[in-house]
């Protein structure tokens, strides 16, 4: 059986665990096409108007493997780690799909919910092996496979490998021995790593010679910690790996930049960036760039704020802070 | 639907301030201050906050919850705005008690000062039966709206009850005056004869019962002779989640039990609630459905794009409304005014055995 993954959404996070998972039960697999207008377009004419342009291009996606595959394969997060969610549309997926695009092959709704506790991340591999019709012992020791090999995955992210070098490690990365400074990028993993979506954004910064750090190098601990600050605890998993990295990069000396990447109508983005950008204005003020994406975001207003960006960096080193950019001139009397 | 509230907090002795009725001002104060991207009812209530910090309140409390619906973090970024501002306020959020009863419980301890277990019990208990009384009232203001023969009777008899519900203290005294009101809504002439047509009211609890922020979509209904049915109140939402109601628990869970070939669990906000009424509104015989709700709510756009489904299986008209700060008025009474005319289409066709009839009137 060829079963079909799209390339959007949690697949970034989670594409080592189900592609050894599949391959080790002998599953043929498909991973739709990278991101092309076409597949945005397809996207953005199936879904509601009103989701997120993540959710437009899932749907693009889906429909790019309508026809390809014998089934296809949704994963349902409901929760990732006990007592949080991931996001209402994320729950919500596999109806959005089954309600706006026809022709559809069988669906293989992958329900993923720890919420309760964390050992049921088994039970949600069981109950993939038992709609693929396979032998418990066999979906076991593939489970195990996945499992480290998500491990793995995650501790090379931990360790300072960029999620989109590894995914095109054949590339021109640039070099970077002598690195300018370094931007800290807060972004779900499945906008940078997508680079039509993310305008290609950690290429063109390494080419500027400077080095990329995101919110998938920052461990989880790390993360933990920083939010401990809050007054009450975030039940978002994805909103916690943004406000934990941000808050951590705003302590001083990791970063010498910071860009928040978000997509337009991303709800829990709408809180995070406000919750970092006031956090960022009250203690270090540095540099601080919100881009959002869309999907009739143009190529070169993008790069023309990006280059913009990066110049101030620059000037602001060299010339230190002859001028302020906000409020009163600092010759004026 | 802060009267139960107000009923409350008069019982326990503590000072309220109730914020003026909502209008352009306060929805400016909320788009000035907060993220652009966040959904309209945060950008409501900071408003709400900010006029009612102005007349003297010190301290606010909002309920919360624990995601995945953006409600549950509203009063943390709330706080950083308002602390941003420079108002220096104390808020407290009531997380459901399993997020620590400790905490649950100091909390509760702050707000109501020094009362006894006993006479908080008895306060919350007398809150309860104003909630219910208050949303019995407001389902008689949308029967007897549609059906009133001198226009504007209803409306008239409704603005006078909240101006003077503002000016009773005490759950009994707002009590009476519920009772007095709804004496005058039934002595109302209507005609009893009329066969409105029916629609019903689904979508995110606070676009639904805010009347500012969904245009009044109640009154306009109302006034083209449309009966409104709503089953989300703050009275449904007390009964389900807070009061010991095991009846109207049970018929609610059997409604979304109804609708798990459409959804079946719960995403977070009203998603849930939107579907299974929905499917339940048109099994009832309802002769449309109207789904509302705030630009970017993250768990109704999941609802919204099941509900194309729903009115194919069940071949019932829905138009799905999104509202925000730019919403027009004019835009929005021509879509209600041509939706309703839609649905009377419909049903002279329905009752009408030529079938081609295209003139209602």
């Amino acid at each position: 059986m060829n079963i079909g993954i799209p390339r959007a959404l949690s697949y970034f996070d989670y594409y080592p665990m189900w592609q050894t998972f599949f391959n080790y039960l002998g599953f043929k697999i498909t991973i739709s096409s990278p991101t092309t207008k076409d597949i945005l377009n397809k996207g953005v004419s199936l879904c509601v108007d009103d989701a997120c342009l993540p959710v437009k291009l899932f749907h693009g996606h889906v429909a790019d493997l309508v026809g390809k595959v014998d089934a296809i394969f949704l994963p349902r997060l409901i929760s990732v780690s006990p007592g949080e969610f991931i996001c209402p549309k994320f729950i919500g997926l596999p109806e959005m799909i089954n309600n706006s695009i026809e022709n559809l092959p069988p669906l293989l709704i992958f329900n993923y919910n720890l919420h309760k506790d964390n050992r049921d991340k088994k039970n949600a591999f069981m109950e993939l092996g038992r709609q693929l019709g396979v032998d418990k012992r066999d979906v076991k020791r593939a489970y195990k496979e996945a499992i480290s090999r998500q491990y793995i995955n995650e501790m090379m992210l931990e360790s300072g490998q960029n999620p989109v070098v590894l995914l095109h490690p054949k590339e021109n990365w640039g070099k970077l021995e002598h690195s300018k400074g370094v931007i800290g990028i807060v972004a779900h993993s499945y906008i940078v790593c997508d680079r039509y979506i993310s305008m290609d954004i950690v290429r063109k910064i390494r080419h500027k010679g400077y080095d990329v750090r995101v919110v998938a190098n920052v461990s989880q601990k790390v993360i933990e910690d920083n939010l401990k600050a809050m007054p009450k605890r975030l039940f978002w998993s994805y909103g916690k790996k943004l406000l934990g990295s941000g808050m951590e990069w705003l302590k001083g000396n990791k970063v010498d930049g910071i860009i928040f990447l978000s997509s337009f109508g991303c709800g829990i983005d709408s809180f995070i960036e406000e919750l970092v950008r006031r956090h960022n204005a009250r203690q270090l003020r540095l540099p601080y760039a919100v881009f959002t994406v869309d999907e009739h975001s143009g190529q070169a207003g993008f790069d023309t704020r990006l280059e913009a960006f990066l110049d101030m960096l620059e000037w602001r080193d060299k010339s230190g802070y002859n001028f302020s950019s906000h409020g009163q001139d600092v010759y004026s009397s | 639907m802060y009267i139960p509230v107000k009923a409350l907090f008069d019982e326990l002795g503590v000072d309220i301030v109730i914020p003026p009725k909502i209008s352009k001002k306060t929805l400016e104060i909320g788009l000035k201050t907060c993220p652009e991207m966040a959904c309209l009812p945060l950008k409501v209530t900071i408003g709400n906050y900010v006029e009612s910090i102005k007349r003297g309140a010190d301290t606010i409390v909002l309920s919360g919850s624990c995601g995945p619906c953006r409600f549950g973090y509203y009063g943390v970024v709330q706080k950083e705005i308002l602390r941003d501002l420079g108002y220096d306020v104390e808020i407290v959020i009531l997380d459901p008690p399993r997020e620590g009863i400790k905490e649950f419980w100091e909390r509760v301890k702050k707000i109501s000062g020094n009362s006894s277990l006993y006479k908080g019990l008895r306060a919350i208990n007398k809150a309860f039966k104003v909630c219910e009384e208050t949303e019995k009232l407001l389902q008689l203001v949308l029967k007897q709206r549609c059906r009133e023969i001198h226009k504007g009777d209803t409306d008239r008899v409704l603005s006078r009850f909240e101006e003077k519900i503002r000016s009773v203290k005490g759950a009994q005294e707002i009590l009476d005056c519920i009772y007095e009101i709804k004496k005058k809504l039934e002595n109302i002439a209507v005609d009893n004869k009329k066969r409105p047509i029916k629609v019903g009211l689904v979508g995110e609890i606070y676009t639904i019962i805010e009347p500012y922020v969904n245009l009044n979509i109640e009154k306009r209904l109302g006034d083209m002779g449309v009966e409104v049915h709503r089953e989300m109140s703050v009275d449904g939402w007390v009964k389900f989640h807070l009061a010991p109601d095991i009846k109207f628990r049970r018929r609610q869970r059997r409604i979304l039990e109804e609708a798990k070939d459409y959804l079946g669990l719960c995403i977070g906000g009203h998603a849930w609630e939107t579907v299974a009424h929905t499917l339940n509104y048109s099994r009832q015989g309802m002769d449309g459905i109207i789904q509302i709700l705030p630009f970017g709510c993250m768990p109704e756009i999941v609802a919204e794009s099941i509900l194309p489904t729903i009115a194919k299986d069940e071949n019932i008209p829905i138009m799905t409304l999104v509202v925000d700060e730019l919403t027009g008025e004019a835009g929005y009474q021509t879509r209600l005014e041509a939706f309703v005319d839609l649905l009377r289409l419909e049903r002279s066709r329905k009752e009408n055995e030529l079938g081609e009839v295209l003139s209602w009137n």
